[in-house]
């Protein structure tokens, strides 16, 4: 049973609950805090400008995630349009490193940077799925969805970032470079 | 017997908790005959383990007030200021946002038209945060029961008044844990509630604007959520589950006994 008011605008309660997940999605896709605020920003900007597209009821992260991937890749190609088409390969996109606040007491401090950093050698499509498959644990078909690729798609990346991150922690720890 | 080979993807699926029962029953199968399948399922587990552990404490960063604005419907007439240099917008397009905010917030304004305070708000409101995090199977609360104490501590202090968790196990109800979360004006406790069949109700509360009528209970029904609520001095309490009224009532008036026993008793 949808609201009576439900086309005048999204609920505000859920758009701020769901804003530590954004700025935290944001974070993994730029890497600093303040590109990742900024994208999150433009993001609450489309929501409201694409809200009448929202049907309440339905799961607001989801479709929140959905917006702010897609206002993330139209940044992403119009920087590259103007760069000069310089590389698409999303590794080489990111020019900071990870700001992460670690709570010491609970896991071991430098295991849990050296994690983050590894993930963050990931490619950013694989970043992403990785987040949302072990991390917000959303189920496969909504992961698709929200990124807009087949099924199967979602299988491999999240695959291989498995994988190449379960080496990357087999290696012996390397040099941890937490601010760049 | 040789049973079929076990798709990769159905292995991610099922270290992610995420396939159906009979594929599942499947893989545990499989697991059992290879030690090698079952080192992976649980280096995925322990991978997920991991990056929660790491990532989770972002959650609890405190907002900054520029995504505060951001989520209000009135700011979405402000375009972000440096947006144009960093991404090389084009004017047209940025002049095109204001266009576009601005109709935003004339549509939007009965979002800001809706009073603050008023109970019926607040029994919305109570709804939607208890939908949202009722339906959570894994983090539904931000502290959790066996820190009871601490999240006293920590929602009477960003609430400003005393907090109390009521124990409600004699209704078969054990608390599950707390959190905070945001309201038209003032911020809300939440304290959420858990019986042996996993169904969930969840009490928020919080201070209500000054001149408030008190109220007996209530009772609305918002988005499929029940909701009970009341008025009591300068608080407003909201009871909500997907439970049938008069359970919800019953539960209502043992929450409402302790709270004036409580406020009753000298502190």
């Amino acid at each position: 049973m949808p609201l009576p008011d439900a086309a005048a605008g999204l609920p505000h309660p859920e758009l701020v609950a769901a804003i530590p997940r954004l700025r935290r999605y944001a974070r993994v896709l730029c890497g600093d805090v303040t590109r990742a605020d900024d994208l999150v920003q433009d993001a609450l900007a489309r929501a409201w400008e694409k809200r009448v597209l929202w049907k309440a009821g339905s799961d607001l992260r989801a479709w929140l995630f959905t917006i702010m991937h897609n206002v993330y890749v139209n940044q992403l190609a119009l920087a590259r349009r103007e760069a000069g088409n310089v590389s698409l390969d999303a590794e080489d996109e990111r020019g900071a490193a990870w700001q992460v606040p670690v709570r010491g007491n609970q896991f071991d401090r430098v295991e849990l940077l050296e994690l983050v950093a590894q993930m963050d050698r990931l490619p950013v499509e694989q970043r992403e799925v990785l987040l949302l498959a072990a991390v917000e644990e959303m189920p496969y078909a909504e992961i698709a969805a929200a990124l807009g690729i087949p099924i199967g798609t979602v299988m491999s990346r999240l695959s291989r970032a498995r994988e190449k991150l379960r080496r990357m922690t087999a290696e012996p720890v390397s040099t941890l470079k937490v601010i760049k | 017997m040789n049973a079929a080979r076990i798709l990769e993807s159905d292995l991610h699926a099922y270290a992610d908790r995420r396939l159906a029962p009979a594929a599942s029953a499947a893989v545990e199968a499989a697991l059992a005959r290879e030690p090698a399948l079952a080192a992976q399922v649980a280096g995925i587990r322990a991978q997920n383990a991991a990056l929660r552990d790491a990532l989770d404490p972002m959650l609890a960063e405190p907002i900054p007030e520029r995504l505060l604005d951001a989520a209000r419907p009135r700011a979405t007439a402000m375009a972000r200021g440096d947006g144009a240099r960093r991404w090389r917008v084009p004017l047209f397009a940025a002049a095109a946002t204001l266009v576009l905010g601005v109709a935003v917030g004339w549509f939007g304004r009965d979002a800001l038209i809706e009073r603050a305070g008023t109970p019926t708000t607040f029994a919305r409101q109570a709804a939607f945060a208890h939908a949202l995090y009722a339906a959570d199977a894994r983090r539904p609360v931000e502290v959790w029961a066996a820190e009871e104490k601490g999240l006293v501590t920590w929602l009477t202090k960003r609430l400003g008044f005393a907090v109390h968790a009521p124990d409600l196990n004699s209704v078969g109800y054990a608390l599950v844990g707390g959190r905070l979360v945001a309201g038209n004006e003032k911020p809300t406790g939440f304290f959420m509630y858990e019986n042996a069949d996993k169904a969930r109700l969840t009490l928020q509360v919080r201070k209500q604007a000054s001149g408030t009528p008190e109220t007996a209970f209530r009772y609305t029904v918002e988005n499929g959520v029940g909701v009970f609520y009341w008025i009591d001095e300068e608080c407003g309490y909201a009871l909500s589950g997907n439970i049938e009224r008069a359970q919800l009532l019953s539960v209502a008036r043992v929450v409402y006994g302790q709270l004036a026993a409580l406020e009753a008793a000298p502190k």
